[in-house]
């Protein structure tokens, strides 16, 4: 099947690699508007205190400053990412919840003025007492936080499906685990920016966003505008990762001193302030309980995490479920019981990050799986395969899985890893660990309420046919939406790919997509370019038929030529019929939309976890322990992918590199650090180690023939599900190698060393 | 991120800049390649109110022998001078293998061999091997030039004898006889780290017989630290497993690391005993294990 | 070599300085306290060179110095005077791209392309200096430059892959 297609599965060079080769992509960073100041945001020293004064008089009279905002400059309105927990202000008013939480703004002639003027203004602030654990901050006593969140509780979660009770009891085998994840951040490379500036009254803000239409919709909202007056637009952007996922506090002061000072305003952030905004991964405590069978079948699971939420919410709602909603995928189970508290606590807040909410679970699922495998004498690829996910079935709660090529997957991995040569045979000090991963291809629900299709496209073609322009509000932050897009219309219009331009993630512009997240924009965004490419073919082979004689049910279109589907020499190019239907009609254009059908149950938090598609796939890690140090050395990662189609190969490889890149730093070097007092410890890239190259091995990944009948051609995501089962991979390695159970993250070389250390004491004691 | 204002000196001697320096009260900086100060001053550490530049100064970055006095390695040699040179490949290899786990190899283009000893950071790399190798360092001011070992040139964190009127033109390592050495840093990623832990040793072996030893430990103690009961323990005996061992668990004793967010005292303390051990073996020419 | 210029109104410092970039010498007034990286991205409009930290730490603002690949957030443009710096848009011969650039192409090394210029000129660096490398000595290369899409792997590739184009005696 894959062979009849004329652009699918190819890896087409991405359409945007030319330009950032050759340094001419502009990033928000470079870009430059005439009259243009500068801002940025004045951040509190304080993890938790009320704003008694704000002098910024000083800062007004240094030379070359043209404003100073507070929060009686701006809207009061609360914001977030749902309307359930509004619960931040883009100023703060009363007072500041976190180290770095936002207290004012300044726009300045340069960079350097900004800089001074910030260090001008003062703030007088009274100290209160901060807490910075969840348990801590839901005891009783504890400095509230928000007032109207009593015990500083956020989200609180109950979900049961089954009786898990009832399952424990009939279990052959029970475990009880508790297992720590930690704070990462997605560090994408490039930096905050947003810059905004006003036409009469209407704003235009260029935005390192993912979501081009939710921070159309925030800003209009914010600053009571009609959402027509309001254009959002994505530049190149450098990776997002999830960080870049919801309206930030730099977008809202761009559009407010833009409008004060006439003039464009470009807020940034620095390295570290990025660090303090955060909306990364959650630190959780997850305690898991699995009963299984004598076969080490699974019959319940009872998940009981408490989350870190930070100071605000954003996302992290969507997380609070996401973290249960997706540990029923890989494996089938009857019985599953998730409890949650989300807790806000005077750090920076914790939101989505690649994976969403499903890696660390799914590392003390996968570790606590490897466990049960040892104390019943199971082979850990063996009961992944007794419990996996098999096609067209249903989860537990009530995800619906259409094709599912788990199996194969894990087969295959251990083909490629060699894993029947290796595991139990390797030298001392070696180990190799599976585990499974996969995720969801893209969101059931908006993230707001609302009747609006997800994705919808345009196809226009030139009046010679020469070049056609695809519309797409689909952003591409790197992963490559854009050619793979691309290569959709090209093959649903039979058109040459290289002759079409794509526009993109400009809310004015091109058109209405809910943007990058939730591994959306392969199946969603590419549905909608489906059906838009369609309509052009069908409206081209029309036209067609009746200049070439023949019904339109005989003709193809293919690399801008139409011709006879069983007398491929009877042929016309594309661009002369084109041009014939563009001088009848005035336009030759398609186009398209997709909304997901309703997906899931009726429970309460029903709606995170739902997708039209599930990706599944099987990772394996081998790596070497220095025992004398716990130095970890990682000698080979095999990652076999089950996204359906492959659209492009070398960007669902890469994507795949990228996401297993993601999960070994997460597992084993970074953390984000904070002091007695809040503050971050290592808010830069020197003592947050992101791995080099010097530190990673080349990586295998594999796709699997496979086809979604919910994707465009069959295709799904593998953006996140790359990186949900690495930690538990790497968990689950260095317990082959040492025999440690690790269960707090990340897996540092201390860490290693003191559990190999303990292990040694425990053993001489014997 | 941006950088204060400061007035900047371009002198064309050392002379003139030994001048400035003492009129600056203590408030100027040298500035060779920057890697260090800049990123100081960027977050709004020990800002100085003027830079001197050594950029028009010559002559002050050659690798050289220099009869009478060794090897002579100039304050401006950066690190990939250090990495890349054929002589002291020749003579003291251990020095290139340490620049090449410097940094990263934008930096080490930048940063120089007088900006890492200056520094006087804990957790430099060169002071160990430089100190195992008896180096001394040349320090010229207005009015006197100084020659010291490198040894006692080293206060503190971020302390040590240079007098603000003063600059390191030189190091030199004294012809001496040596089997080999070696320097070993544990650092937690293999490129862009500090040490966590690192451990220079230069031995004389005679037929597995050790002559003499000099072991010095960086990153865990406020200053580089020779360990002198691990060095006695080695002395006058044959190598084996176990001399090694006890070597190692006399260094651990011998160094005061503090724990922060690279890594705990106790871990420091037993990464001191086994990098002693490795860097021994190493300086050896014996299989690590 | 160079004069402070008084700056009239103010009495601020400001220095002459040359910078050869990409061949072409550029007379430009700054202050002590300008980083290279700032000069060519705002004065001389050289946006290719990003900034990801400021501190060093990640390469993303690698341009050679002299020939030598350095992180230009960290070198003040006074210091650069009358040194040539190359940058990522100095490596294309008029509409031709160089072999490293177009190797990233072709190897899909490019996901969000924001490491990417930085990336490219130290391996630039590399096979000016050693044409064929290992693989090690690519990681090596470069080790400090940071990449958070790609996992290194299609980089190296691609960098590989250049230098073995190269052994075809272009």
């Amino acid at each position: 099947m894959k062979d009849d297609y004329a652009v699918i599965g190819r890896s087409v060079p991405k359409l945007d690699a030319r330009l950032k080769v050759t340094g001419q992509a502009l990033y928000a960073g470079d870009m430059k508007f005439p009259n243009m100041l500068f801002g940025k945001i004045l951040r509190s020293p304080h993890a938790h205190a009320r704003i008694l004064k704000i002098d910024t008089s000083e800062a007004e009279r240094l030379h070359g400053v043209k404003a100073v905002i507070t929060h009686k400059d701006v809207p009061p309105k609360k914001y977030g990412v749902s309307p359930a927990r509004r619960d931040e202000n883009i100023f703060c008013i009363d007072k500041v919840r976190h180290v770095g939480d936002k207290v004012a703004a300044v726009a300045a002639i340069d960079e350097e003025t900004v800089y001074r003027a910030l260090k001008l203004i003062k703030v007088d602030y009274e100290e209160l007492p901060a807490v910075f654990d969840p348990i801590e901050a839901m005891a009783e006593g504890a400095p509230l936080i928000h007032d109207d969140f009593p015990h500083n509780i956020n989200v609180e979660v109950h979900q049961s499906f089954g009786n898990v009770k009832e399952a424990f009891d009939r279990a052959f085998h029970v475990r009880t685990d508790t297992f720590l994840g930690h704070r990462t951040y997605h560090s994408p490379l490039e930096p905050h920016v947003s810059i905004a500036f006003w036409e009469g009254d209407k704003v235009t803000v260029y935005a390192t966003t993912q979501k081009a239409h939710y921070l159309q919709v925030d800003l209009a909202r914010q600053f009571d505008l009609p959402l027509g007056k309001v254009r959002v637009v994505c530049p190149f952007i450098g990776g997002g990762f999830g960080g870049k996922a919801a309206a930030m506090g730099l977008d809202f002061a761009a559009v407010a001193l833009s409008r004060l000072t006439g003039r464009p305003v470009k807020m940034f952030y620095d390295r570290d302030e990025m660090f303090t905004h955060n909306r990364g991964r959650h630190r959780q405590i997850m305690e898991l309980t699995t009963g299984v069978d004598r076969d080490g079948k699974i019959l319940g699971i009872h998940a009981n995490f408490i989350m870190d939420g930070g100071a605000y919410t954003g996302n992290g709602i969507a997380t609070a479920y996401y973290s249960g909603a997706l540990l029923p995928v890989s494996y089938e189970f009857d019985n599953f019981k998730y409890d949650m508290f989300r807790v806000y606590t005077n750090l920076p807040g914790s939101a989505s990050q690649r994976g969403h909410g499903a890696v660390h679970p799914k590392y003390a699922l996968e570790s606590q799986l490897e466990m049960i495998a040892r104390d019943l004498g199971i082979d850990s690829l063996e009961i992944r395969l007794r419990n996996r996910r098999k096609p067209n079935t249903v989860t537990v709660n009530e995800l619906g899985v259409n094709s599912c090529e788990l199996e194969t997957c894990i087969e295959t991995a251990r083909k490629i890893s060699n894993w029947n040569e290796k595991k139990g045979k390797l030298p001392r000090g070696r180990g190799i660990g599976v585990a499974s991963g996969g995720f969801v291809s893209g969101a059931g629900y908006p993230i707001y309420r609302t009747n609006l299709p997800h994705s919808v496209a345009l196809i226009r073609v030139n009046e010679d046919g020469s070049a056609a322009t695809l519309y797409t509000g689909a952003v591409d932050i790197g992963q490559g939406s854009n050619t793979v897009l691309c290569q959709m219309a090209a093959e649903a219009m039979g058109f040459r790919h290289e002759d079409i331009t794509v526009v993109s993630a400009d809310t004015e512009r091109s058109t209405l997509d809910f943007g990058a997240y939730s591994s959306r924009q392969t199946l969603m965004s590419g549905w909608a370019v489906k059906k838009a490419g369609e309509m052009v073919k069908e409206k081209l082979l029309e036209m067609a038929s009746k200049m070439m004689n023949v019904e339109p049910e005989v003709l193809e279109c293919k690399g801008s030529e139409v011709f006879v589907k069983n007398n491929p020499t009877i042929r016309e190019p594309f661009g002369k019929i084109a041009r014939e239907y563009f001088v009848k009609n005035g336009i030759l254009m398609g186009q398209g939309s997709y909304t997901p059908p309703k997906l899931g149950g009726d429970y309460k938090g029903a709606a995170v976890g739902t997708s039209p598609a599930y990706s599944f796939s099987a990772q394996i890690v081998e790596l070497k322990i220095d025992e004398e140090t716990g130095e970890i050395d990682v000698k080979g990662v095999w990652d076999v992918h089950d996204s359906g189609t492959v659209i492009n190969p070398a960007l669902v490889h890469g994507q795949s590199h990228g996401g297993i890149y993601m999960g070994l730093g997460e597992a084993i070097w970074e953390e984000v650090k904070f002091d007695e007092n809040g503050r971050i410890l290592n808010p830069n890239l020197a003592e947050y180690r992101m791995p080099t190259a010097l530190d990673v091995p080349m990586m295998d990944s594999l796709a699997v023939e496979g086809f979604e009948p919910a994707g465009p051609w069959g295709a799904k995501e593998v953006g996140e599900g790359a990186s949900v089962p690495t930690e538990g991979a790497v968990a689950n390695a260095i317990l082959d190698a040492t025999g440690v159970l690790m269960d707090t993250l990340p897996f540092s070389y201390e860490k290693v060393w003191h559990a190999l250390r303990k292990k040694e004491k425990a053993a001489d004691k014997e | 991120m941006y950088l204060p204002d400061f007035e900047y000196y371009i002198p064309k001697t050392l002379g003139e800049a030994c001048e400035i320096l003492a009129q600056s009260d203590g408030e100027a900086r040298v500035l060779a390649g920057g890697t260090d100060l800049l990123r100081d001053m960027k977050n709004d550490v020990g800002v100085p109110k003027a830079l001197v530049s050594l950029k028009a100064i010559q002559g002050l970055d050659q690798i050289a022998y220099v009869a009478g006095k060794g090897l002579v390695v100039g304050a401006k040699a950066t690190h990939n001078d250090l990495a890349g040179s054929s002589l002291l490949k020749e003579h003291y290899a251990a020095i290139p293998e340490t620049a090449r786990v410097m940094a990263n190899n934008q930096i080490r283009n930048r940063g120089t061999v007088g900006g890492n000893i200056v520094s006087s950071v804990p957790s430099a790399d060169l002071p160990p091997i430089f100190i195992a190798l008896n180096a001394s360092v040349t320090m010229i001011g207005p009015h006197e030039t100084r020659t010291i070992p490198l040894e006692q040139f080293f206060v503190g964190p971020r302390r040590s004898v240079l007098n603000c009127d003063e600059i390191l033109t030189e190091l030199i390592i004294p012809d001496q006889k040596t089997t080999g050495s070696a320097y070993l840093k544990l650092g937690l990623r293999r490129s862009g780290a500090l040490a966590v832990v690192g451990v220079a040793a230069s031995v004389v072996a005679n037929g597995g017989r050790i002559d003499h030893a000099r072991i010095v430990l960086g990153a865990v103690a406020p200053t580089p630290v020779r360990a002198f009961k691990a060095e006695q323990i080695l002395v006058g005996n044959s190598v084996t497993g176990a001399l090694l061992e006890e070597a190692g668990r006399a260094a651990a004793d011998e160094c005061k690391p503090i724990s922060d967010i690279r890594g705990s005292a106790e871990y420091r303390r037993d990464m001191v005993r086994v990098f002693t051990k490795r860097a021994l073996c190493k300086a050896l020419q014996l299989p690590i294990k | 070599m160079m004069e402070g210029i008084e700056h009239t109104t103010s009495g601020d410092k400001r220095y002459a300085i040359q910078l050869i970039v990409n061949g072409d010498s550029y007379d430009i007034v700054v202050k002590a306290n300008a980083l290279l990286v700032n000069v060519l991205r705002d004065q001389l409009n050289f946006t290719g060179t990003k900034k990801g930290c400021e501190l060093g730490d990640c390469g993303s603002c690698t341009v050679l110095l002299n020939g030598k690949p350095v992180n230009s957030c960290m070198v003040l443009a006074v210091e650069a005077d009358g040194c040539e710096i190359t940058t990522v848009e100095g490596l294309a011969h008029n509409d031709e791209l160089d072999t490293i650039q177009q190797a990233f192409i072709d190897h899909a090394a490019v996901q969000c392309g924001f490491c990417t210029p930085g990336m490219i000129m130290s391996a630039k660096a590399l096979l000016n200096d050693n044409p064929h490398p290992t693989e090690q000595e690519v990681r090596e290369a470069i080790a400090g430059n940071l990449c958070r899409c790609t996992g290194y792997v299609h980089i190296i590739n691609a960098v590989l892959a250049a230098s073995n184009k190269d052994k075809k005696g272009v």
